[in-house]
């Protein structure tokens, strides 16, 4: 007990050096302070519980068998969010490519090979499992949350939800300082006005 | 902030600086008088304030324990354990490749060794005769060497005399001893972490 309170006053430097020299306990003391936060960002990310739960199950073996790489200069809370991001902007595009709807193959010479070779939009279709979370996700913020743009999700999840630093999140997702603040007003925008209803 | 003279309205960065509280005097005179960019204050400031109180959700109660059965610790007195070889050996159908092509190289390298030693036997036992001989010589050589430099030394004379009995050759060695465990006692306690947090003098 009195070593847990010892792990939870230390910075996340000093957790990392401590599970660099093999501490178990200072690895679990990394997942506990970040397994929410990642989890809540990947879970609006991409609205759905399992895939969220997989995905920052990845993140996390990832970031901490790649402990011994981490850099101290950067903050620990940025590297693992920007696995967590990484992670889930491959997602979604993978999932765009996967629902795309083309015409059907070019090389299909009858209207019945068109209709064979051609991809139907399918994935896209909330399904009842999708709809029981959209529920528990509740909430008209969280549905004007999922209409946004990914990139403009990432932002205004860490920006106003996780509360980090325009600077930090700069770092996460890779832009520049300029993009992040233009993406986070657009999508402070976007959210107003699918919100509007709600004021009047 | 944007616009000519008396309608300078809110600016991105003004809006940014009002939500963290730090608007200057001019962006909140200007609030007080423009209706439009107070309402765009106050939606700005209801949405965050929304966006805020949004929970952190939870993933499943053995998060943790999932994610630590794939994590290989690093074992700080080996190399790299067995443990953690083995998982990063198995962690994707590319390292197991790797592993499975390292492996074949060892098992065939050693089968042609084995395969070479019993072709040639009678050639191996005389060079590996020549080699002890002469490695032999070349040890011999250097003890005496060591030696002979070792009593030309100056103070070889005066060490000598420290062991000379049996008496002074124990009164050495306890002295000798002594300077080490004190010096492995000082080493220990140089590189002893602090128990806890040492309180700064604030001045």
């Amino acid at each position: 007990m009195a070593a847990k309170l010892d792990l939870a006053v230390k910075s996340d430097q000093e957790i990392v050096a401590l599970a660099c020299a093999g501490s178990e306990a200072g690895y679990r003391e990394l997942i506990r302070r970040y397994e929410r936060p990642v989890f809540s960002l990947l879970y609006r990310m991409l609205r759905d519980r399992e895939l969220a739960e997989d995905l920052a199950q990845e993140t996390f073996i990832k970031a901490l068998n790649a402990i011994e790489s981490y850099r101290p200069e950067f903050k620990f809370s940025s590297w693992i969010f920007k696995i967590a991001n990484n992670a889930a902007i491959d997602h979604l595009r993978r999932r765009e490519l996967d629902t795309l709807s083309l015409e059907g193959s070019p090389h299909a010479e009858t209207p019945d090979a068109v209709e064979a070779t051609a991809l139907q939009v399918g994935a896209k279709q909330e399904s009842p499992l999708d709809a029981v979370e959209a529920r528990e996700l509740g909430g008209q913020i969280e549905e004007a949350i999922a209409g946004l743009r990914p990139e403009y999700r990432s932002c205004i999840l860490l920006r106003h939800v996780e509360g980090r630093a325009y600077e930090e999140i700069a770092e996460i997702l890779g832009l520049p300082l300029g993009t992040v603040k233009t993406y986070i007003h657009r999508a402070r925008n976007e959210l107003r006005q699918a919100l509007a209803h709600l004021r009047e | 902030m944007n616009g000519d003279s008396s309608q300078l309205h809110l600016t991105p960065d003004d809006l940014d600086a009002w939500l963290a509280g730090t608007a200057t005097a001019e962006s909140r005179r200007h609030v007080e008088e423009c209706s439009a960019c107070l309402e765009l204050v106050r939606a700005e400031e209801a949405l965050t304030s929304q966006l805020g109180a949004l929970p952190l959700y939870a993933p499943k109660l053995d998060f943790a324990d999932q994610v630590m059965a794939s994590v290989a610790i690093p074992d700080p007195f080996a190399i790299r354990s067995l443990e953690a070889a083995r998982r990063r050996l198995l962690a994707s159908p590319r390292s197991i490749a790797i592993a499975a092509t390292i492996a074949l190289a060892l098992l065939g390298s050693m089968a042609a060794s084995a395969a070479w030693t019993l072709a040639n036997r009678e050639t191996l036992i005389t060079a590996g005769n020549w080699l002890a001989g002469e490695a032999a010589r070349w040890a011999w050589l250097g003890l005496r060497s060591a030696a002979l430099n070792l009593i030309e030394q100056p103070w070889f004379d005066g060490f000598r005399s420290l062991v000379e009995t049996p008496g002074r050759l124990a009164i050495t060695s306890a002295a000798l001893s002594l300077m080490y465990v004190s010096g492995i006692l000082a080493l220990r306690r140089l590189l002893a972490v602090p128990p806890r947090r040492v309180a700064h003098a604030n001045g």
